[in-house]
């Protein structure tokens, strides 16, 4: 029976999002979470393994009190558990502090772990990081950006797409995949699930002396990365009416599109043409 | 008191948006336009128990709590009222009189297939000369051995033309019509089981009301829900649960409504302001998210009173009185705010506008949940 992980990001809802127009930043103490799509993605994937081959799934989430909701959720979809990492002092974490945090607390509660499944990136700072580094932190081999996944024989076998090609990995287990949105339909929670995660459910909540961590490396204090700066992109829209005699008129619009266009992607696409 | 929604209601909430808005936003336009009941989302929501809502598991069922009942209800109906509709009816008095005065082998019989949505519920009371005064009613159940043979016409029966199981009010004595009123159930297929043309309605069109016609429909007597009878007292305790969802769903469309007020009047320029800036629609804006909050703390304080087991009549019709007014109130401000935009079928508040005065005549209209609250008060001691 394989033994799967799932570590799950609650994320502020994109629907939601409370934005504060003076500062450009997103008020996160505002906002409803929800469990972050590639983790959701992250999550089917484990939820398919387990329908086909059986095995057992816990869900682990590091984040405030409130983030308690996602493991539930996890677990009305058909995860068998959930881990709560909460404590004050693991606010603030960049993404090499929360790997750390969650291998430690992987390598605690999860002993005789097979496989950890995590969501190429979260929806609200996407550094894709976190994955990567939780390899390098439990010392085990890891694919990152999969889009596919079954067992195969003690093993995992893979499908991504990188640089446009087609890849089909194996990898020895135990090991970890972090899982794109692509393949992955997020399933609806069924609402018999969510009364039973409610009553009968088994979440751990642990805190930094319960896992073990060393208070210098965790939250804020632990963190190298210091975020200068947070601002939203602004998308600009413009019409431009063009006048004058239809040939003109076409002639302008052409180059505008190649000033555009080219600009875009980085190519003088007059000279291009030209040439040919 | 804790006003604070807990824990497992904000999941409930947030599971039920999602699936709404992601399955039924891109169509509850277009279903209302055409019509249409949309089976293919009847589909996605049978294995997510949507149709067995409070029923219990043994039967199916998700076995919620009325608050998180009127969640889903209230959030099925912020994107589509129309299949809230369906839900609602399905759930609170199709399946809860089974539940709460079948016999085991009754539940045994007919929830399992209801609670998985392969049968949809409903409850005919209404006749041409009965509605409000179910003392009217002039379907008559005739016994014949160990069967009743069932006559007589039931109009704007809500989901008529999908439903596989109804419950049929009729009387069995047409010189003692109020004692001898009995419910029974009727499938889908029964022989003498018609289904009637769907009615063009003003809103809720997406919902196949029509009506049913019951010629010579041969039942066995173990189809009798309770005894002969009670029809009266089901009929009565089943309207009494019917209105939470009724509440729910007028409290989802005054949500839905009061929503696009506040977008539309951010976005919309006149006299080079948004028109949010001006004081006559901030006080429009006021009333609603006022309103809409005293409508769920009504509601929520209902559902409540059921989950304590106490008697919660007054309390349910009081929501439901106060949710739909204010669907309607709602509504009707929502497409002032749009102004003209609010009258073109383009905007979302105009189907709101349509759907939200029903809310006020079914499951009792206003002036009967005033009769219900009025009893209630003055039999209190004072």
């Amino acid at each position: 029976m394989v033994k799967m992980v799932v570590c799950i990001k609650q994320v502020p809802m994109v629907s939601e999002l409370p934005w504060d127009p003076a500062t450009g930043t997103l008020q996160r103490d505002l906002a409803e979470g929800m469990m972050n799509p590639a983790c959701r993605s992250a999550l089917d994937a484990a939820l398919r393994i387990k329908e086909t081959a059986g095995g057992e799934i816990t869900a682990i989430t590091m984040g405030p009190p409130m983030a308690e909701e996602v493991l539930r959720e996890a677990i009305a979809l058909g995860a068998d558990r959930g881990i709560l990492l909460t404590d004050r002092k693991m606010a603030g974490a960049d993404t090499s502090v929360t790997s750390h945090t969650l291998a430690r607390a992987i390598e605690k509660a999860c002993q005789g772990f097979d496989l950890v499944l995590c969501g190429c990136s979260t929806s609200d700072s996407e550094t894709a990081q976190v994955g990567p580094q939780l390899a390098e932190e439990l010392d085990i081999p890891g694919v990152a950006y999969v889009d596919e996944i079954e067992l195969s024989r003690g093993a995992v076998r893979m499908r991504r797409i990188s640089d446009h090609f087609l890849e089909t990995l194996e990898m020895d287990l135990p090991g970890i995949v972090t899982v794109t949105t692509g393949h992955y339909a997020p399933r609806h929670v069924p609402l018999g699930g969510l009364q039973a995660a409610f009553t009968g459910a088994q979440i751990d909540s642990l805190d930094a002396e319960a896992v073990g961590l060393d208070p210098e490396w965790i939250g804020a204090k632990g963190s190298a990365t210091k975020i200068r700066n947070v601002f939203s992109p602004t998308a600009g829209k413009k019409n431009i009416v063009l006048t004058g005699a239809p040939k003109r008129i076409v002639e302008q619009l052409f180059d505008l599109f190649d000033d555009k266009i080219g600009g875009a992607i980085g190519k003088d696409l007059k000279t291009d043409k030209n040439s040919k | 008191m804790d006003f604070n929604p807990c824990m497992k209601h904000k999941v409930v909430r947030k599971a039920v948006r999602m699936f709404a808005e992601a399955e039924l936003g891109p169509i509850a336009h277009d279903i209302d336009r055409d019509a249409r009941f949309p089976t293919e989302v009847m589909e996605k929501m049978r294995p997510l128990h949507f149709f067995g809502l409070q029923a219990p598991k043994a039967y199916g069922g998700a076995e919620m709590d009325t608050i998180s009942y009127a969640i889903v209800i209230e959030e099925i109906s912020r994107i589509s009222a129309a299949v809230g509709l369906c839900l609602t009816v399905h759930n609170s008095v199709g399946i809860y009189p089974i539940v709460r005065f079948g016999t085991e082998e009754q539940k045994k019989r007919f929830l399992p297939a209801m609670t998985g949505g392969l049968q949809i519920g409903a409850f005919c009371l209404t006749e041409a000369n009965a509605g409000s005064d179910a003392g009217g009613v002039e379907t008559l159940a005739v016994r014949d051995g160990n069967d009743y043979v069932i006559n007589g016409t039931k109009i704007f029966v809500t989901n008529g033309s999908i439903c596989g199981t109804a419950l049929i009010f009729a009387i069995t004595d047409t010189q003692n019509p109020q004692r001898s009123a009995g419910v029974f159930i009727v499938e889908k297929g029964n022989p003498g089981f018609a289904v009637g043309e769907i009615e063009d309605l003003c809103g809720m069109r997406a919902n196949p009301v029509s009506s049913l016609f019951l010629e010579e429909c041969r039942v066995p007597e173990t189809n009798l829900l309770g005894r002969p009878g009670d029809g009266l007292k089901i009929g009565l305790a089943t309207l009494d649960a019917g209105r939470i969802g009724i509440a729910a769903q007028a409290l989802g469309l005054a949500q839905a409504a009061f929503e696009d007020s506040v977008r539309y009047s951010k976005e919309r320029q006149q006299f080079k302001k948004p028109i949010s800036s001006f004081q006559t629609i901030r006080n429009y804006l006021a009333d609603m998210a006022t309103e809409i909050d005293a409508a769920r703390l009504l509601l929520y304080r209902a559902c409540a009173v059921r989950d304590s087991g106490r008697p919660f009549g007054a309390e349910a019709a009081m929501a439901k009185l106060y949710c739909s007014e204010t669907a309607t109130k709602v509504t009707n401000t929502a497409v002032q705010i749009h102004g003209g935009y609010g009258y073109s079928k383009e905007y979302d508040v105009e189907r709101y506008f349509r759907d939200a005065k029903v809310t006020e005549i079914y499951e009792g209209t206003s002036e009967v949940q005033r009769m219900v609250i009025s009893r209630a008060v003055l039999a209190r001691r004072t």
